[in-house]
């Protein structure tokens, strides 16, 4: 016999739940959370490792997604706790696996000021799914090309802030940061632009400042 | 291809309902999915029916709707559905808006034996 069961259930009630409960987990132990999404290659782990050096003593710890390797968790071991994700072919992080990394990173104990999730690079696929975290970070850099907002615009519509990295490259690219900044203007006119360079150090005061602000935001809001 | 992870969530559901139904297996749902989620149709059928093999929605047809984006200015509260201009609200000229429908992924209804 057949039968007809009407539903109306959102599938992806299961991650936003577990989302919810790393947000407010991390929100009560004082640690801001940030979600870095970008292409592989835009340069997340250099960003990182300049960012944790930048903001002095404050302690971080890094969770990073990737197909397959620890190498970005090797990366970043000297400058923070890092907890490595290997997704096994996943193309993104979800809120279950970020959840079992903050019991690895001891949260309740570490006295963390800042958690970096370095999600998988990949510019479309991290978007869809709510790890938890505070602040939401796009990250496009020079060689991808000026064009790559409107092409991604689901990556960059919700971000909390927005960097363009490898600045320094700007030149002999001949990248042309209005068409990012035209894009933008239709896309996402809340977040922040922040060009900068890892490498360099250029504009990285601005993203530090940026940083910085949101968690003192964060702590005047417990 | 997060259609992968989309079919795990789906199975999962189907699964939990077959036993709360009593019902042997499940031969046809029905999913409504955001526009913005980029479901390639196809990606779906395929990690699905991978996944569901020897389980009891093994060969269910999964029927797949499109649900348009409508987004609200978060300057003025204006409602509009985005189109060439993206999410540049047409009543105020900014673009700050919140994804009202085009991000979710309902399994509406299923038929079960």
């Amino acid at each position: 016999m057949t039968k007809k069961i009407d539903v109306v259930k959102n599938v992806l009630d299961a991650n936003d739940e577990v989302a919810l409960e790393n947000r407010k987990l991390m929100q009560q132990y004082g640690c801001l959370s940030v979600n870095i999404i970008s292409a592989p290659g835009s340069g997340k782990t250099t960003l990182l490792e300049k960012t944790i050096v930048g903001l002095g003593g404050a302690k971080s710890a890094v969770i990073v997604g990737d197909l397959q390797t620890a190498r970005d968790a090797e990366r970043v071991a000297d400058v923070a706790a890092v907890v490595q994700i290997n997704t096994e072919g996943g193309c993104h992080l979800s809120a279950g696996q970020v959840a079992a990394a903050l019991e690895k990173l001891d949260i309740r104990n570490a006295a963390l000021d800042y958690i970096f999730i370095e999600n998988v690079g990949n510019m479309v696929c991290p978007s869809g799914f709510d790890l938890g975290e505070h602040y939401r970070v796009a990250m496009l850099s020079t060689p991808e090309g000026h064009d790559k907002v409107a092409k991604y615009n689901t990556m960059f519509q919700p971000a909390d802030v927005i960097l363009l990295n490898k600045i320094d490259l700007a030149e002999v690219l001949e990248f042309d940061s209005s068409c990012i900044r035209d894009d933008l203007s239709k896309i996402n006119t809340r977040a922040p632009l922040i060009e900068l360079s890892a490498k360099t150090g250029e504009g990285m005061d601005a993203w530090l400042a940026w940083l910085k602000n949101a968690k003192a935001k964060l702590g005047s809001s417990k | 291809m997060h259609e992968m992870s989309i079919a795990v969530e789906l199975l999962r559901e189907l699964e939990s309902l077959v036993e709360t139904n009593d019902v042997k297996c499940v031969t046809e749902f029905t999913v409504s999915a955001g526009q913005l989620r980029g479901i390639v149709p196809e990606a779906l059928d395929i990690a699905f029916a991978s996944l569901a093999a020897d389980t009891c929605a093994a060969g269910a047809k999964l029927i797949l709707e499109s649900v348009s984006t409508v987004a609200q200015c978060q300057q003025c509260q204006h409602r509009f559905s985005p189109g060439e201009d993206y999410y540049l609200c047409p009543k105020c000229n900014q673009a700050d808006v919140e994804i009202i429908e085009g991000n979710d992924i309902i399994l509406k209804s299923v038929v079960c034996e």
